[in-house]
C-alpha cells in the first residue's frame, strides 16, 4: 500500500506544514499592519492548511478583514472537505466513505450526546464568565450527579430515570455552593497570596478529593442504571438509526439549556449574573453583590453539570473515573466555544460530539477508534488553544 | 540619540499615532504632555518595543530599534516606568533592584551589584527596606523602588510614565531630586505627566501631543502660549470616542 | 554567620540520616522500596514546584514527561537491545526535544490555559501509549531491564537518593542564582521583566526544558528499578499526587517540596493499614481521599505549605532578623 500521490502533493503544497507557516506568517503580517492578529492566525492556519501558499500570498497583499465569519467558516469548511477527500482516497474501503448512511448515523449519534456535552460545558463557561476561574473539578460534579441519581433510583424503585435528574442537580448545586463559599470566597476577598494559582490548585484539589472519596464510598465496580428512559432500544426513521434513549438525554440537555437561557435573560438573578460577568465593578455599584453572584454562578454551574451526569447514567456505566474524562470534555467544549460564551458552549458541545463520533466511527481499526475517542476531541482542543485560544465566540483573553 | 521618525500606529480602525517625529539629544530632559487619549502611553509603548509601529521608525543610539523585542531595547539602555507601579511584589526590594542589574551585567559580581543597588536605594532613602517584600511597601515607596530599579538598568534614556500621579508633595520633592541628579549625570529623560507644575518646573523642553500628533515642541514659555496647545487643553467640547479608546487600547 | 552554621549542620544531619537509614531499617526490602519510591516522588515534586511555584508555570504534563522518559528507555531497550544506560541517555534527548517543543508552544499560554493545554497533551500521550499496545504492551506493562545486573534493594535506594540529592542541589543553586531571580521576576510580571532587560522567552523555555528533562530522567531511572511501567503513571491521579505533595510541602521551595513528598509518600504507604489504640484500620483507596482533603485544607489554611515555614525559619529567618535588628538600631540612632 503505497501512499497516494495526492496525499504527498497535499502535504507539500498545503497541509499541516503550511497551516503552521500560514498561522505565523499572517499573524505577523497583520500585526505589523496594526490589524487584529488573532483572526489572522486562525484563518492563516486554516487557509494555509487548505490551500497553502495559493491562499496565503494574495491575502498577504490584499489583507482583507479576516474577522468576518465567512473567512473562518469558508477556510474551515474547505479544510474539512479536503481532509475528508484525503481520507476517502487513503481508505476507500472504510465505512465512512462507502456508506453515507453510516456517516449520518454517526453524526446523529454525536449530536445527541453533543447536547449533553453542551450542558456540561455551559456550566463551566458560566462560572468562568462570572468568577474568572476555570473549575477543574467540574467533571467530578458530573460524576457525583450520576451517582446520586443512581442511588436515588435504586432506593425509590421502578421509576423513570428522569426523576433522578432534579434530585442529583439539587445535591450538586448545594455542594458546589458550599465549596465556593468556604474555599473560593477568600480568594475573592483578597485574603489569598496567589489568587490565580489558588483557583487552579483549589478546584483541582477538590476534584481529586471528590473522586477518591466517591471511590471509597461506591467501590471500584461499575454501576449501571437498568431502567431506560423509554422501552425502545433503537428506532429506524428513514433508514437512519436513532437511539431513543440517547435522544431523550439529548432533549433533556436542550430543555435545560433553554431553561438556562430563559433564566439568564428573563430573571433578575440571571441578569445580575450577566451584569457581573460583564463588569464586576459596575454591577457592584448598581447594588449587586459580586460575592453572592460568584456563589450563585458556581451553584448553577454545578447544578447543570450534575444534571447532565444524572441524564447520562441510564446510558453509560459509571465509575468514579468518569469525572476526570468529563472534566476534559468540558474544557474542550468551553475552549472551543469560547470561555464565557453560552452559545459558544452549545456549538462547542455539538462539534465535540460530532468529532468524537466521526473520529471513533471512521478510524480504520474500530477497537482502536473507540479507544481514541477522547483523543480526537483533545487534538482539536490543543489546536484551538494554539491557534485561537478565545475559541469561536469568546471574549479577548 | 533618540529619533522618532514619522511613527504611525493603527489599532484596527483606530489611529492612535498619526505621524509623530522628534529627536532627543543625549542628556536632554524633555516633558511630554497632552490631553487624555493623545497617545502618550502608546508612543511610549512603541518606543520601548511593547508595540510595533504601523509605519515609521524609531532609532536609538544610531541603531534602528522598532521591531526589536522589549528586552533587547532595554538592554540597549532605554528604560521606562509604568503608570501603575509594577514592582515584583513577591520579591524583596533588593531583588527587585538586582533583576535589571543582572540582566545587563551578565554573570557580574553579585556583591558589587548588591552594593550598587544599596547605594541607589540609599539615594532614594529607602535602603532600610532592602530586605522587605515589595508588596509591603507603601505606594510612594513603590514608586521610588520603580525609579531605582530603572536606574539599575544603567539606561541612557529614562521614560517616566506619570511619575507624579497620586504622589504627595514631599515625595514629589524626592522624585524631582532623583530626576535632576540623574539628569546631571548625563542621562536623558522623557517625563510624561498631567501635572503641569511639575513638568514646567522640570523641563527645558516640552513636547505636546494631541490626537496622535505633535502639535508643539519647544521651551516651556512658548508652549504655554501656543494657541494650538491652549485649544487642545481648553478647546471645544469634543469628546471623540476614538481618542479615549486609543489610550485604552494602548494598555492592551 | 551563625545562621550559616546551623544550615550546614541541618543539611549534613539530614544527608547522613538518609544515607545510613538502610542499615537502621535492617535492609528490609519493603521499607527500602517505599523509601526508593519516596525519593522518586521527591524528585518529581521538587522539580514541579520549581516550574510551578518558582517560575509560575502550572504545567500538568510533568508525569507525562516522566512516562515519556520511562517508555523511551524501555522501548529502546526492548527493540534495540541496548543497555539501560543508552536508554536513559535517549530518554534525556527525547524529553529535551519534547520539552523544548512544548515549551515553545506554551509561551503564549498563561495560567489556566497552560494547565488545560498540558492536561490535553498528557492525556493524548497516555491514550496513545495505552492503545498502541502492540508496541508498548499497554496496560499489561512494558518490562524494563534492571539498571545494572545484580542490583539490590539497597542499591536502588542509594541510586534514587543520590539522584534526589543531586537534583535538589541543582535546583537550590539555580533558585538562588540569577536564573532563579529572573524566573521569579517573570512570574511576577512578565512585561515589566522584559522592560528591564530579561529575555523572557529564553528563560521560560529553559525552565520548562530543564524540569521536563529532570522528570524524564527520574522516570527512566526509577522504572528501570521497578522493572515495569504502565500508562497508568501518566494518569491524572499521579499528577494530582505530585501537586498535593508540592502544596503540602511548600510551593515556593524545591527543598520543602521534596521533604513534603518524602513524608507524604511514607504517610501514603502507612495509611494503607495501621493500628491505632489497638484498632486496626485498613484505608485502602481512602488514603487518596485523605490526601485530597489534606491538599484542600493546606491550600486553604497554610498557603505556603506545611514544611515551608520550617525551612523558612532555619534558612531565611536569620537574614531577616539581621535586617530587623539593623532597622531597630537605625531608629535608635535617629532618636538618640
Amino acid at each position: 500500500m503505497g501512499v497516494h500521490p495526492f496525499v504527498i502533493c497535499w502535504l507539500i503544497f498545503a497541509g499541516p506544514l503550511w497551516a503552521a507557516i500560514g498561522a505565523g506568517w499572517l499573524s505577523r503580517v497583520y500585526h505589523r499592519k496594526g490589524l487584529e492578529r488573532a483572526s489572522a492566525r486562525f484563518v492563516g492556519g486554516l487557509g494555509g492548511g487548505a490551500f497553502g501558499p495559493v491562499f496565503l500570498v494574495p491575502v498577504h497583499f490584499l489583507t482583507p478583514d479576516l474577522r468576518k465569519w465567512q473567512w473562518k467558516a469558508g477556510t474551515g469548511a474547505a479544510l474539512v472537505l479536503e481532509l475528508f477527500l484525503l481520507f476517502a482516497l487513503l481508505q476507500p474501503q472504510n465505512l465512512c466513505v462507502t456508506n453515507a448512511n453510516y456517516v449520518v448515523n454517526q453524526i446523529l449519534n454525536g449530536l445527541s450526546i453533543g447536547f449533553i456535552y453542551a450542558l456540561m460545558g455551559v456550566g463551566l463557561t458560566l462560572i468562568y464568565s462570572v468568577q474568572g476561574i476555570v473549575n477543574f473539578a467540574h467533571g467530578q460534579f458530573y460524576m457525583l450527579g450520576g451517582y446520586i441519581s443512581y442511588y436515588f433510583l435504586n432506593s425509590v424503585g421502578d421509576v423513570n430515570p428522569l426523576l433522578g435528574i432534579p434530585i442529583a442537580g439539587l445535591f450538586t448545586a448545594i455542594l458546589g455552593g458550599l465549596f465556593e463559599r468556604l474555599f473560593l470566597r477568600p480568594m475573592h476577598l483578597g485574603r489569598v497570596e496567589r489568587p490565580s494559582e489558588y483557583a487552579i490548585l483549589m478546584t483541582f484539589g477538590f476534584g481529586f478529593l471528590l473522586e477518591y472519596t466517591t471511590l471509597g464510598v461506591v467501590g471500584p465496580f461499575p454501576k449501571m442504571v437498568t431502567q431506560p428512559y423509554v422501552n425502545l432500544p433503537r428506532l429506524e426513521i428513514f433508514h437512519f438509526l436513532i437511539l431513543p434513549n440517547r435522544w431523550v438525554a439529548g432533549c433533556v440537555g436542550v430543555v435545560l439549556f433553554l431553561a438556562l437561557i430563559y433564566f439568564l435573560y428573563r430573571t433578575w438573578w440571571g441578569k445580575a449574573l450577566r451584569a457581573v460577568s460583564m463588569n464586576k465593578m459596575a454591577a457592584s455599584i448598581a447594588g449587586i453583590n459580586p460575592l453572592s453572584m460568584n456563589t450563585a454562578a458556581f451553584s448553577i454551574g454545578t447544578l447543570l453539570v450534575g444534571m447532565a451526569g444524572a441524564a447520562l447514567i441510564p446510558i453509560f456505566s459509571w465509575v468514579p473515573g468518569v469525572g476526570a474524562k468529563a472534566s476534559t470534555r468540558c474544557y474542550v467544549v468551553t475552549v472551543l466555544g469560547g470561555l464565557g460564551s453560552v452559545p459558544g458552549a452549545l456549538l462547542g458541545g455539538l462539534i465535540l460530539g460530532v468529532v468524537e463520533a466521526l473520529g471513533a466511527g471512521c478510524y480504520p481499526d474500530p477497537t482502536k477508534g473507540a479507544a481514541y475517542r477522547d483523543v480526537f476531541g483533545l487534538i482539536v482542543f490543543a489546536l484551538v488553544l494554539l491557534l485561537k485560544p478565545t475559541g469561536l465566540f469568546g471574549r479577548k483573553v | 540619540m533618540l529619533e522618532v521618525r514619522d511613527v504611525h500606529k493603527h489599532f484596527g480602525g483606530l489611529q492612535a499615532l498619526a505621524g509623530v517625529s522628534f529627536t532627543l539629544q543625549e542628556g536632554e530632559l524633555v516633558g511630554l504632555i497632552g490631553p487624555n487619549g493623545a497617545g502618550k502611553t502608546t508612543l511610549t509603548n512603541v518606543i520601548t518595543g511593547l508595540l510595533k509601529p504601523t509605519k515609521g521608525q524609531v532609532w536609538f543610539g544610531g541603531e534602528r530599534i522598532d521591531g526589536l523585542a522589549p528586552y533587547e531595547i532595554a538592554m540597549r539602555g532605554l528604560g521606562r516606568t509604568f503608570q501603575v507601579t509594577r514592582a515584583f511584589r513577591r520579591m524583596r526590594v533588593l531583588e527587585n533592584m538586582l533583576v535589571p542589574a543582572l540582566a545587563i551585567h551578565g554573570r557580574g559580581h553579585i556583591k558589587s551589584l548588591r552594593r550598587k543597588a544599596l547605594e541607589v536605594l540609599e539615594f532614594l532613602t529607602i535602603d532600610h527596606l532592602a530586605k522587605e517584600f515589595a508588596r509591603s511597601l507603601s505606594g510612594g515607596q513603590q514608586k521610588l523602588l520603580e525609579l531605582g530599579r530603572l536606574l539599575m538598568l544603567d539606561p541612557k534614556l529614562l521614560i517616566l510614565d506619570e511619575p507624579f500621579a497620586g504622589v504627595h508633595p514631599k515625595l514629589r520633592e524626592a522624585i524631582y531630586r532623583f530626576i535632576f541628579q540623574v539628569n546631571e549625570e548625563g542621562k536623558a529623560f522623557i517625563v510624561i505627566s498631567h501635572d503641569m507644575d511639575s513638568i514646567f518646573t522640570l523641563s527645558r523642553r516640552i513636547i505636546v501631543l494631541n490626537c496622535g500628533q505633535v502639535i508643539a515642541d519647544g521651551d516651556p514659555l512658548s508652549v504655554k502660549e501656543d494657541p494650538l496647545v491652549i485649544e487642545a487643553y481648553l478647546g471645544e467640547e469634543k469628546n471623540e470616542p476614538g481618542s479615549t479608546r486609543a489610550e485604552e487600547a494602548s494598555f492592551a | 554567620m551563625k545562621g550559616r552554621a546551623v544550615q550546614l549542620a541541618v543539611i549534613m544531619f539530614v544527608v547522613l540520616f538518609l544515607g545510613l537509614l538502610p542499615f537502621a531499617l535492617g535492609g528490609q526490602p519493603y521499607y527500602l522500596e517505599v523509601m526508593t519510591s519516596a525519593f522518586f516522588y521527591a524528585v518529581l515534586t521538587s522539580s514541579w514546584s520549581f516550574l510551578a511555584g518558582l517560575a509560575g508555570q502550572f504545567s500538568f504534563g510533568h508525569m507525562a514527561f516522566a512516562g515519556l522518559g520511562a517508555y523511551t528507555s524501555g522501548l529502546l531497550c526492548r527493540y534495540l537491545g541496548v543497555s539501560p544506560l543508552y536508554g536513559i541517555l535517549a530518554a534525556i534527548v527525547v524529553t529535551t526535544l519534547f520539552g523544548f517543543g512544548v515549551g515553545i508552544l506554551c509561551l503564549r499560554l498563561r495560567g489556566a490555559y497552560l494547565a488545560l493545554f498540558t492536561i490535553a497533551l498528557s492525556e493524548i500521550l497516555r491514550i496513545i501509549v495505552l492503545t498502541e499496545h502492540q508496541f508498548t504492551e499497554g496496560n499489561r506493562g512494558l518490562l524494563l531491564p534492571p539498571l545494572y545486573s545484580g542490583i539490590t534493594h539497597v542499591g536502588q535506594y542509594y541510586v534514587t537518593l543520590v539522584l534526589l540529592l543531586v537534583i535538589l542541589g541543582l535546583l537550590w543553586w539555580l533558585a538562588r542564582s540569577r536564573f532563579g531571580i529572573f524566573l521569579r521576576a517573570i512570574r511576577e510580571d512578565e512585561e515589566a521583566a522584559a522592560a528591564l532587560g530579561v529575555n523572557t522567552v529564553r528563560y521560560k523555555v529553559s525552565v520548562f526544558v530543564l524540569t521536563s528533562v529532570i522528570a524524564g530522567l527520574a522516570g527512566a531511572i526509577f522504572y528501570h528499578l521497578v522493572g515495569i511501567v504502565t500508562p497508568e503513571i501518566m494518569q491524572l491521579l499521579q499528577m494530582s499526587l505530585i501537586i498535593a505533595f508540592a502544596v503540602i510541602g511548600g510551593l515556593e521551595s524545591p527543598i520543602a517540596a521534596a521533604f513534603g513528598a518524602i513524608l507524604c509518600r511514607i504517610l501514603l504507604e502507612t495509611l494503607r493499614g495501621f493500628t491505632i489504640f489497638g484498632v486496626h484500620i485498613e484505608l485502602g483507596v481512602w488514603r487518596y481521599a485523605v490526601f485530597g482533603l489534606l491538599l484542600v485544607l493546606t491550600l486553604r489554611f497554610a498557603q505556603n505549605g506545611l514544611f515551608y515555614p520550617i525551612i523558612d525559619y532555619l534558612f531565611m529567618r536569620p537574614a531577616r532578623r539581621e535586617a530587623v535588628a539593623k532597622r531597630k538600631q537605625e531608629v535608635e540612632d535617629v532618636r538618640g
